[in-house]
């Protein structure tokens, strides 16, 4: 199979550091080789897979003018989900977007293993704030974008923002995943939503409180609670991305209809 | 983008440059680049010829990333340990200033008795100036300057930029570089003009330490008119009042005076200081209109295009220039000949002597061949 490498955007908060730790896990559970990259200088994409613990990140290593190898930065968890932290340089000083830039080429030149995944999630901070931010789909390393959204209207406002953005840089839009936050005729308006902007909505999440629970303690919902029925939502998921083939160049909503839409 | 703006394609000076030549006008000792290594590093090795050390924080891959705050505070305390400096300035770059680098807390860090200007500067200004401006009021805030000087430069600046724009490196989309006309051809037609008794206007407008070699040019002009015995037909104007400007500029002028003087040549009109080039052309029209407007022809050198063609039209003009695309517009200004000094900035750098220069050369020794073929 063709190797599928997916970005998860979506507006900050909305849990897609969560959605991609799950759905790495539940790739995994599927026997698929899977690795998550943490573009976010919060560094924490992967904490649920590493049972809670974190990684040194590239940055970190870059910063100490290590010459970095692949077993610095590459670490395994969960079911042997090779997870990577990008890092960045503190709140305020620097560049966070060129960290982004200069750790990835140095993960490309030093990670041999990256070619045998079936699939590699990169968690892309939810602010788009300059060029380094989208450097993984600029440098060719993303094939397929998915946006995660509630059906409120900030997020949406986000979501219908991203899908400008994509149509900019030329980028195919894969889908969109409702991560619920239980509001009124929600799976309806992202369905909606997801229609009129050409794309379909691969997921509907439920919110529930064992995927925070489950957080707390370090864990993804698929290791932690592999019975719970939110865990079989991260698996149909799971499978409907690693089966998807449609894509397309998102249009997006004008103000006016988003807001109809959500009232 | 307003209608007259026009987008320039061609390369021209940056403006972290002119920060730097600004901070050596300032008189200071250390200017530190805070940034790559190799940025201005061309200009970086040209201010060393002028006297002042020139350094760079060079800020790496890391340096982009995490911020080169520490790199520039120990970089300040190492100059002040190899240098002894009594000012040092600190410009910005592109890559700092892209990535939020602040000037003033390294200055803090590193806690010198000495007096830092700190210049947040990138080449990302459309005119060159902006660099200039920028290093002035940066020097005011450190007390280095007054709000008079200040408010003077400021206004001199603003002229710059509009003569660039009406017949300078700014009035085009893109200039075409030229290296004029023959310096050989138009001095003949010097020598030949003076001989026939036409009377000539030198008018130097000279940017700062240029004029150490387009004085000589002014030097050679009168040398020749002297030998032909037709020194009284030489008027001659030059911006040498060195009661104004920047230190360093006044220097420039007391030491071109001192040359004039040694060799015996006359400055007629003084027609500003060595800064006040955009804004001598209008003194010079008057003059002209008062008491020069029968002369045959006039010599312009330095920055021509500051001079109006209004009171020129009935002369002759001939032009050097140091400026390669500066060669088209002025002839479309309607000067006759253009010539260019090429690389006369670094010739006139760590000077305090009028420097030869090659059009007064050719015009000495045309002059002696010349009258070697007369005498045999």
């Amino acid at each position: 199979m063709e190797q599928k490498r997916i970005a998860i955007y979506g507006k900050g908060g909305i849990g897609k550091s969560s959605t991609a730790s799950n759905v790495a896990a539940a790739c995994a559970d599927e026997g698929y080789k899977v690795m998550i990259i943490g573009c976010d200088p919060k560094s924490d994409s992967s904490i649920t897979l590493l049972g809670g613990k974190r990684i040194q990140t590239i940055l970190d290593l870059l910063r100490q003018k290590i010459d970095v190898k692949e077993e610095d930065i590459v670490h395994e968890g969960y079911k042997g989900v090779k997870c990577v932290e990008v890092g960045g340089p503190e709140p305020g000083i620097g560049c966070a977007g060129r960290g982004i830039i200069v750790a990835i080429q140095r993960l490309r030149k030093v990670c041999k293993s990256i070619d045998d995944m079936d699939l590699i999630i990169y968690d892309v901070p939810g602010d788009i704030v300059c060029g380094g931010f989208v450097a993984p789909i600029r440098k060719g390393l993303v094939n397929e974008a998915y946006i995660l959204t509630s059906g409120e209207y900030m997020p949406l406002y986000a979501a219908n923002n991203i899908c400008k953005g994509l149509a900019k840089i030329d980028t195919p839009l894969s889908g969109i995943i409702c991560n619920s936050r239980s509001v009124t005729r929600e799976e309806e308006i992202v369905k909606k939503f997801s229609e009129e902007i050409g794309s379909k909505l691969m997921a509907f999440i439920p919110k529930e409180q064992i995927v925070q629970d489950c957080e707390r303690d370090g864990f993804s919902v698929l290791e932690k609670a592999p019975d719970s029925s939110v865990a079989g939502v991260y698996r149909e998921l799971a499978h409907a991305i690693m089966s998807n083939d449609s894509s397309v160049l998102p249009s997006s909503l004008e103000d006016e209809r988003l807001r109809e839409l959500t009232r | 983008m307003a209608e007259k703006d026009i987008s320039i394609i061609h390369p021209r000076p940056s403006s972290i440059v002119a920060a730097l030549y600004t901070l050596r006008d300032l008189n200071v000792d250390v200017a530190i680049l805070h940034g790559p290594p190799g940025c201005s590093f061309k200009h970086a090795r040209l201010l060393e010829e002028d006297g002042i050390h020139v350094v760079t924080t060079a800020l790496d891959e890391n340096g982009f990333v995490f911020g080169g705050r520490e790199e520039l505070s120990t970089l300040l305390c190492k100059v002040n340990e190899m240098f002894n400096p009594k000012l040092i300035g600190v410009v910005g770059t592109c890559a700092s200033m892209i990535i939020g680098e602040e000037l003033s807390e390294p200055v803090q860090d590193a806690n010198l008795d000495v007096p830092v200007i700190g210049v947040e500067v990138h080449a990302g200004y459309p005119n060159n100036t902006k660099g200039v401006l920028i290093a002035l009021e940066s020097a005011c805030d450190a007390g280095v300057i007054d709000d008079e000087e200040l408010e003077r430069q400021k206004v001199l600046l603003e002229e710059a930029t509009n003569v660039e724009k009406r017949h300078g490196a700014a009035s085009k989309e893109y200039l075409v570089p030229s290296r004029g006309d023959l310096k050989y051809k138009v001095a003949e037609k010097v020598i030949n003009y003076l001989k026939e008794g036409k009377k000539c206007l030198t008018i130097m407008n000279a940017k700062k330490e240029t004029g150490y070699m387009f004085a000589d040019i002014t030097v050679a002009i009168n040398e020749v008119a002297e030998q032909l015995g037709v020194s009284d037909n030489v008027i001659n104007m030059a911006n040498v009042d060195d009661t104004l400007g920047l230190p360093r500029v006044r220097h420039h002028a007391t030491s071109i005076m001192n040359d004039f003087r040694e060799k015996g040549i006359e400055i007629h009109e003084i027609i500003g200081g060595m800064d006040e080039y955009p804004i001598t052309g209008e003194k010079v029209s008057e003059l002209i209109a008062e008491k020069y407007n029968d002369f045959d022809f006039a010599v312009i050198t330095g920055v021509p295009h500051a001079i109006p063609m209004d009171n020129l039209q009935n002369m002759d003009v001939i032009s050097v220039t140091n400026g390669p695309r500066q060669v088209y517009p002025l002839k479309d200004m309607g000067h006759s000949n253009v010539i260019v000094e090429i690389d006369l900035h670094p010739k006139t750098l760590g000077v305090s002597n009028i420097v030869e220069s090659e059009f007064g050369a050719t015009m000495r020794e045309l002059t002696k061949d010349m009258q070697d073929a007369e005498e045999a």
